[in-house]
């Protein structure tokens, strides 16, 4: 079958709005109760959610901010004793960047997209689920550890050697390492997931070249987690290493190097405020325009920009390290790198002035925010470059002039268009409209509040006011500059409890919004208000997108788009192709379940163990963590039923994409990318570790003829592995019985497994030296992914024997030979790796 | 009009500043090497080896966002524009990194 | 709020000075640096108000844009212009702060939470804890290290900051143009007592170099 032609789609015949909507209604919507919250996978559902916790979490991280008001407010405040004071200002950092922003945006992200898409659901409806609970009882073991007087207090980026076991000695690192590590799975989950949703979820004939800008934003920001966080997760399980197993990785007395951790921490830091500041733009390009009645300009370029971003801030991750003695020409090449940054940005904020010039700005609440927005980040970001700039960041650095620029950035470039964008969507969110007045005085309390606080802030940095002090008995000149920043932080919190209030009164009380209350022309208002769990009645082709959501709203609601209504009691999407969205096949996602959060308590189970220092015990926590995933993918396959369906009239489309990519396999490419940027890192640290790092040389291995003679070994058995795979793939898909290959598969595979525990027992002690223990690492990496390859392939054989493996149905098999090629290239550069090593001594 | 598939035309996309991302690494890789190894003490032509080893990736880069610019319109026919826009950025990008690298103290 | 900014500004040369004011510098590379941010600030205004200016102006009446010029023109061209004269100006300060050419070399040793200093004295080299002596309008070469966790050593009137890492030695140049004495303290977070990590810098007259230490690892 050739691909149809989008743009010849014939349109459905007209139905009646209601029954359609009762039809969808039964397949699509949450569980009745409480017990139907547990178990919901809706998008719309969980991105609220999200933010509705992201809000919470911003609430105490607010609080705490407070508190540390309240002790600088004065020299010598007797308010918070120094220990408390050290716990409050690194929970309200990390509170704010892990447990507020990062889940602020993807809540937002994910509660959008698949309606400015014009589609049902995400790629990945569980993985959403899973992500919001392992954020939740992420975020829950933070606080809990802040009411137990545990929490971290080394400071947002917990520098070692002081977030070590010598000078941290509790648990409060340990909360961080893991916590942090538990939660930000929410943040690979869902990268993973909006990744795959904007490119093949898009409605037919959507280019990628056409598509909302918004999406454009996510997708950059979705690359950007990706190859963010494995940096900074590697970072934390390193460290929780050293702490827990005695592994010096970043110990100078034992050839390991504290700066290890930062680059590492960096590396993630920095890419991370972009990652931030992408999806806030995103919601700039998209309210901008609408609210100035044009287009926006320069689309194009804005695309570049956000592309340049994406890439730039990787680029830059050691100005955050300007003071650790690096040398100069490093220091230039860093330095020009974060001039290049602000170059994107300012393309960005020039479009918009443009759009607000070609246009007949409003100035409805949103603009007010834009308004802050502009006013607010353009100096931090000025603040910005004055900091990349390195003899002024070797007096400001460490300072309240950080502070300041920080908030500046954060609050203006995320704060203000998160408002922007809240009270924009409100009436999409909630199907209300808004109280007037409340929320204008909150803007003011906010603006003046926050600049009030922060403006000050340079000043008492340039006056010589370090950064995390509780006390400044000795210098009185800066008394009067806290003061006041204290005073005006409490007016922003006023504000922000206004904006609270504002909201709930508009949930509760606010009068019924008509359908599209601005007007907007994108997708995301072509439905009712609030919208139900399906989103559209009918999904719209390329005709129904060019009428905009005024136009389109009520032909889509009659079923005149595509796929319409749910007569198969089926939760059924479109699957269309990356680049210009032609039709590929109709995708079935899963009804609700309770799995996601039975997963996320057996990992928490893990983190929990971990915690309490039974490290006997937790990997047998595991053990349900592997089952549950087990049960997660035979459901996923279970749920297969191969009758080609009419989206159109005469228009049949595959349930399977007929040897063509699935869903699964995109998400399990944008996952093993992860995976090859945590690799990257590692391969990072041994070479930091073998050249950069000063301290007590690596002593000998004294690896010899076994240790070669099994890694080749294992290499080759692996080669088997995959050609088995293969072997089994090619009689599949020509419909011959390939149990005997799959059998062999696994055999070899296990086999594998046990060359390299040979080679693990040969190795040196990783408690030795710094680069035996990068080197035991490296060969756990490598066992992991043998021990998840013998699993992949196990779970071929199982289907092979339910007869659930045919033609046209191999996506488990696919997918295990996809990750068996992953597991070999790894474990050749492995091996290739600690041979340099070894030869470089 | 030439067909290409949206994974192709995403990597011609990202192609120009990948070129700038892979030059950045080597070269900052390169110059840590270098200091251990004592490079900008030897000289190479005008140069000392240091610098050549931290010029030579940049101009590899740099030479690859030419030829794909050149390339661009042909494969890529009327969706080349992004592209087009991204191996510019890739160029500047990498001209802009480099050049400080030229003028400052390496070790 | 632009009216504060403005109004900061006397405000700051006049009462905003104090023994850890990065505004009154007492050397010459405090003074460069010092320079380099009013140059800084100075600029960033300028830019500040010029889009506050164009983002004022959007509200008037709808406008024919030409989107090259908005995006390139000023988006590209003219912010990396601003941007390059930044960079090169940085990196003209940046290498002028270097440790180039000679400086007499003193050592300060950071632990939790205090710093022990080694320099030149009448008996040969001396140890002080929490004082450091250096001889005024010389540039000086401060070796740091650390025995614990990372701390970080700023003397704000005399030049810039630098760590003290575990494991590694970093060299700062800081510089007093005249004998008197300057507060320092340890700017990188460093546990329970790092507010109270400060140190002295007594810079001595070059007549009187090196100097009498009485009172040795005492701080006055
Ligand atoms: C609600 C208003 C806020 C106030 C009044 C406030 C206040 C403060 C203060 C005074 C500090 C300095 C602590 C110190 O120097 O000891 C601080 C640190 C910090 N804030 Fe905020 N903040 C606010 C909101 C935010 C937001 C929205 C974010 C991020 C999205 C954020 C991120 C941070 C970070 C990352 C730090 C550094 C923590 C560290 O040093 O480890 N803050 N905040
Ligand atoms: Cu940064
Ligand atoms: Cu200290």
């Amino acid at each position: 079958m050739s691909p149809p032609d989008v743009t010849a789609i014939p349109a459905n015949p007209p139905r009646r709005a209601l029954p359609l909507h009762r039809e969808l209604d039964r397949v699509w919507r949450n569980g009745p109760g409480l017990w139907g919250q547990v178990t919901s996978v809706s998008h719309t559902t969980l991105g609220l959610r999200f933010m509705a916790t992201a809000f919470v979490f911003f609430g105490i991280g607010g609080l705490l901010a407070m508190l540390i008001r309240a002790q600088l407010a004065t020299p010598q405040s007797a308010f918070l004793d120094t220990a408390l004071y050290n716990q409050i200002f690194t929970m309200h950092g990390s509170i704010m960047m892990f447990l507020f922003a990062i889940p602020m945006l993807e809540g937002l992200a994910m509660y959008l997209l698949p309606k400015m898409l014009g589609t049902r659901d995400l790629a990945f409806p569980r993985l959403s689920a899973l992500g919001y609970w392992c954020y939740l009882l992420g975020g829950t073991i933070l606080i809990a550890a802040l009411l137990a007087g545990v929490a971290p207090a080394d400071g947002w980026f917990m520098y070692t050697p002081l977030s070590g076991k010598t000078y941290s000695p509790g648990i409060n690192a340990d909360v961080w390492l893991l916590g942090v590590t538990f939660v930000e799975i929410s943040a690979l989950a869902a990268a993973i997931e909006l990744m795959v949703s904007i490119l093949r979820l898009r409605a037919p004939g959507m280019k990628l070249t056409q598509m909302p800008l918004f999406a454009w934003y996510i997708l950059g920001t979705a690359a950007m987690m990706l190859a963010g966080f494995p940096p900074l997760i590697l970072g934390s399980v390193l460290l929780e290493m050293e702490r827990a197993f005695g592994w010096p990785f970043f110990d100078p007395e034992r050839g390991g190097d504290p700066l290890l951790w930062q680059h590492l921490f960096w590396l993630f830091g920095h890419p991370e405020v972009y990652i931030i500041f992408l999806p806030a733009a995103g919601v700039l390009s998209t309210v901008i325009p609408v609210l100035c009645r044009t287009t926006i300009v320069g689309y194009g370029a804005i695309v570049a920009a956000i592309l340049g971003m994406v890439f730039l801030s990787f680029g830059l991750w050691v100005h955050h390290m300007f003071t650790v003695g690096i040398p100069h020409l490093a220091l230039a090449f860093f330095s020009a790198a974060s001039m290049l940054v602000a170059v994107p940005t300012a393309v960005q904020i020039f479009a918009w002035i443009g759009t607000m010039w070609r246009g007949r700005p409003e100035l409805k609440l949103p603009m007010l925010y834009i308004l802050g927005f502009f006013f607010t980040f353009v100096m931090g970001g000025l603040t910005g470059v004055m900091l990349a700039v390195v003899p002024f960041n070797w007096q400001a650095h460490d300072t309240a002039f950080v502070t300041a620029h920080l908030h500046y950035v954060l609050i203006g470039g995320f704060v203000f268009p998160m408002l922007a964008g809240v009270t924009w969507w409100m009436p999409l969110m909630s199907g209300r409209r808004r109280i007037k007045g409340l929320g204008e005085a909150a803007f003011w309390l906010i603006l003046i509040g926050f600049h009030g606080t922060f403006f000050l802030m340079h000043l008492t940095g340039l006056m010589g006011m370090p950064r995390r002090i509780p006390t400044y008995a000795d210098n009185p000149e800066w008394m009067w500059l806290n003061l006041s920043s204290s005073f005006f932080g409490f007016v922003m919190t006023i504000g922000f409890a206004l904006f609270t209030i504002d909201l709930i009164l508009q949930a509760g009380f606010g009068k019924r919004s008509v359908r599209d209350p601005w007007q907007a022309p994108s997708l995301d208002w072509a439905m009712a208000l609030p919208p139900p769990n399906y989103n559209f009645a009918s999904l719209p082709g390329v005709e129904l997108q060019k009428e905009g959501a005024g136009g389109a709203m009520l032909k889509l609601a009659r079923g005149e788009g595509l796929l319409p209504g749910a007569p198969r009691g089926r939760r059924e999407i479109l699957v269309t192709s990356v680049g210009t969205a032609r039709l590929e096949h109709v995708a079935l996602l899963p009804f609700n379940t309770a799995l996601p959060l039975v997963l996320a308590l057996a990992i928490c189970a893990f983190v929990l163990l971990m915690l309490a220092g039974f490290y006997a015990l937790a990997p047998v926590a595991l053990i349900p963590v592997t089952g549950l995933i087990w049960a997660w993918a035979r459901r996923a396959v279970a749920s297969v039923d191969a009758a080609p369906v009419e989206v159109a009239p005469g228009l049949l489309l595959p349930v399977h994409p007929e040897g063509g990519t699935t869903l699964t396999q995109s998400g399990l490419r944008c996952l093993l990318f992860a995976d090859g940027t945590f690799f990257a890192s590692l391969l990072f640290g041994l070479a930091f570790l073998s050249l950069v790092s000063p301290g007590p040389p690596l002593p000998a291995w004294g690896a010899d003829q076994k240790v070669l003679l099994s890694a080749l070994a294992g290499l080759s058995l692996l080669v088997t592995g995959g050609l088995g795979a293969r072997w089994a793939l090619g009689r599949v898909e020509s419909g011959r019985p390939a149990g005997a290959a799959l059998f062999g598969w696994v055999i070899v595979n296990l086999v594998a497994l046990v060359a390299l525990a040979a080679l693990a027992a040969g190795l040196p002690d990783p408690t030795r030296h710094a680069g035996d223990a990068v080197r035991a690492a490296l060969v756990a990496y490598v066992g992991l992914h043998i021990t998840i390859a013998v699993l992949f392939s196990a779970f071929a054989l199982d289907l092979a024997r339910r007869g659930e493996l045919a033609h046209g149905r191999a996506g488990a098999l696919r997918n295990g030979w996809l990750w068996q090629g992953y597991t070999l290239a790894a474990a050749a550069l492995a091996t290739a790796a600690l041979w340099a090593q070894e030869a470089a001594l | 009009m030439r067909q290409v598939g949206g994974m192709v035309w995403l990597g011609w996309l990202i192609a120009g500043p990948t070129a700038w991302a892979g030059a950045f690494s080597v070269a900052y890789g390169l110059h840590g090497l270098g200091c251990e190894l004592g490079w900008p003490a030897l000289d190479v032509g005008p140069l000392s080896l240091q610098r050549m080893a931290i010029a030579l990736p940049s101009l590899a880069a740099i030479l690859l966002c030419l030829v794909l610019l050149s390339r661009v319109k042909a494969t890529l026919g009327p969706e080349a524009g992004l592209p087009r826009l991204g191996l510019w950025i890739g160029l500047i990008a990498t001209l802009y990194t480099m050049a400080p690298v030229l003028v400052a103290t390496s070790c | 709020m632009k009216c504060a900014a403005l109004a900061a500004v006397p405000l700051v040369l006049s009462g905003c000075t104090g023994p850890l004011s990065t505004l009154s510098p007492s050397g010459p590379i405090a003074q460069d640096i010092a320079w380099l941010w009013w140059a800084l600030l100075a600029g960033a205004a300028l830019l500040a108000l010029m889009v506050f200016v164009l983002v004022a102006l959007g509200f008037g009446r709808p406008r024919e844009v030409a989107e090259g010029r908005w995006v390139f023109g000023m988006g590209v061209w003219f912010s990396l212009a601003v941007l390059t004269l930044t960079l090169a100006g940085a990196l003209w300060i940046g290498e002028r702060m270097l440790p180039h050419g000679p400086a007499l070399e003193v050592h300060a040793h950071a632990r939790q939470w205090s710093w022990s200093f080694t320099h030149p004295g009448t008996t040969g080299r001396t140890e002080t804890e929490g004082v450091l002596h250096i001889p005024a309008g010389r540039p000086v070469d401060v070796l740091l290290t650390s025995s614990d966790v990372i701390h970080s050593f700023w003397v704000p009137q005399l030049g810039g900051k630098m760590d003290a890492i575990p494991g590694r030695q970093n060299r700062l140049r800081i510089e007093a143009a005249r004998p008197g004495t300057y507060e320092g303290l340890c700017a990188e977070f460093c546990g329970l007592e790092h507010a109270s990590m400060r140190f002295e810098v007594i810079a001595h007259d070059p007549a009187a170099w090196p100097p009498l230490l009485t009172m040795e690892g005492s701080r006055p």
